[in-house]
């Protein structure tokens, strides 16, 4: 019975659900949190590098979300990218009070950013199970803005206007910032496989995962 | 199109609705970045999918779902104490259809008698000159009167209907105002103009506390004393 109720929730618009949960429908709030809850989760866990930290900033999203004033507005984005701006800026003051994000921020390192060296192809490691967990490794060792846009457009599949909505800043700045994003993943795979390449932008950092 | 137009004017999808797609076929490093591009792009995409069983542990949406009912509890709660709210301007319209209630049950003492004297025929404060017939009841001991006074020969008028006053009863004289619309009945004379004016009378309790008899107070030339 449960199922099937689940299943007819399935169907539903996230905008349809929210509306019957400001009527007070428990069925529609489940629904959208298990809809949504595993993006949030997943961008917290990755953002912080604590899945303690990621458990209270899901609950803190979802908790805004049953505020009458939450501020919702789906004239301005999706509902999707609202929860991801509100995961985002939990997080950030989460880092703030731990200061557990990588030292790898600075606009001199973007300016020092390396174009795409092709040495030794990594990307061909890329279908074997420890080439996905080297890229994985990379997403989560990058600077924190280049991280939360590739979590945002390339993991977690949001489009750059709603990205843009998320992280506050115009459309062409998530461009860019993805393309600078992949360019640091691809020369951290070519160090991976050669580390007498590490030379350039790339500086020790203190990573808490 | 330049390599750097190509590159900045690159759509988020594929390339197949992007007029940047012949620029590959002429430029070999750009095609080659490409290629690298959509090769980080698959190998992210199997990062995303490792990724999809991390959720977020069952407490987590046990303690929002205990959120939700106790919010919704809460607005319960306040619904129904907004709903009380609601009918707060009750008092002030009741009071007011008892004023109305009162002035129609005078017209009715008035008119049919053996019904209680209401409360808008309230005691007149100030005594106002009275008629020659008026001073002799006004000289009964205190507020009260004898029945020869409210007699055949007096200015009192008996209320329609009411009960005979016993020989042994007490009764008692009150003075009130009333608006002539409530008078009509004793033969006032009422226009548009004057209905809401008040005029002066006295009535006639029984001890039963209803109104036997009641008399117009006029002013010396005989005309109708009102309330000023």
């Amino acid at each position: 019975m449960i199922k099937r109720e689940m299943a007819h929730e399935s169907t539903k618009t996230d905008d349809e659900l929210l509306a019957r949960l400001r009527r007070g429908d428990e069925a529609a709030f489940v629904a959208l949190y298990r809809r949504r809850q595993g993006a949030i989760y997943r961008f917290a866990v990755h953002m912080s590098g604590s899945t303690t930290a990621a458990e209270d900033i899901t609950q803190e999203v979802f908790l805004a979300l049953l505020r009458q004033e939450c501020g919702f507005d789906p004239e301005r984005g999706t509902l999707s990218g609202y929860l991801f701006g509100i995961a985002r800026k939990l997080v950030l003051r989460n880092l703030e009070r731990g200061r557990a994000d990588v030292a790898l921020e600075t606009e001199a390192d973007d300016a020092a950013m390396p174009e795409l060296a092709v040495i030794d192809d990594p990307l061909m490691d890329l279908t074997r199970r420890e080439g996905i967990e080297a890229l994985r490794r990379a997403v989560m060792a990058l600077p924190r803005r280049y991280r939360e846009v590739v979590l945002l457009c390339d993991l977690e599949e949001l489009d750059y206007a709603d990205a843009a909505v998320v992280l506050q800043c115009p459309i062409g700045t998530v461009r860019s910032r993805m393309h600078r994003a992949r360019a640091l993943l691809f020369e951290k795979l070519n160090q991976d496989r050669n580390p007498r390449l590490a030379v350039g932008p790339w500086k020790p950092m203190r990573v808490a995962i | 199109m330049t390599c750097v137009e190509f590159w900045n004017h690159l759509p988020e999808g594929g390339l197949e609705a992007s007029p940047g797609a012949g620029h590959l076929a002429e430029c070999a490093a750009c095609a080659a970045r490409w290629d690298r591009q959509q090769a980080l792009k698959a190998g992210l995409r199997l990062v995303s999918a490792g990724m999809r069983g991390e959720e977020a542990p069952p407490r987590v949406e046990a303690g929002l779902v205990a959120a939700f009912r106790s919010q919704a509890r809460f607005k319960r709660r306040r619904a129904a104490s907004y709903s009380w709210r609601s009918f707060s301007w009750w008092p002030p319209v009741l009071t007011g259809a008892s004023a109305a209630a009162a002035t129609v049950v005078l017209a009715m003492v008035l008119m049919h008698g053996s019904h209680p004297v209401p409360a808008s025929m309230a005691p007149v404060s100030t005594p106002h000159r009275m008629a020659p017939a008026a001073l002799e009841s006004a000289d009964a001991p205190a507020d009260r009167v004898d029945e020869d006074s409210y007699g055949p020969d007096s200015d009192f008028i008996p209320v329609p209907n009411a009960a005979r006053i016993e020989p042994n009863e007490d009764v008692h004289l009150v003075r009130v105002e009333a608006t002539r619309s409530a008078m009509m009945a004793l033969g006032i004379v009422v226009s548009a103009e004057n209905a809401s004016d008040t005029v002066v009378a006295d009535v006639v309790l029984g001890s039963d506390g209803m109104a036997r008899a009641v008399r117009l107070v006029t002013n010396g030339d005989g005309s109708l004393l009102e309330e000023e």
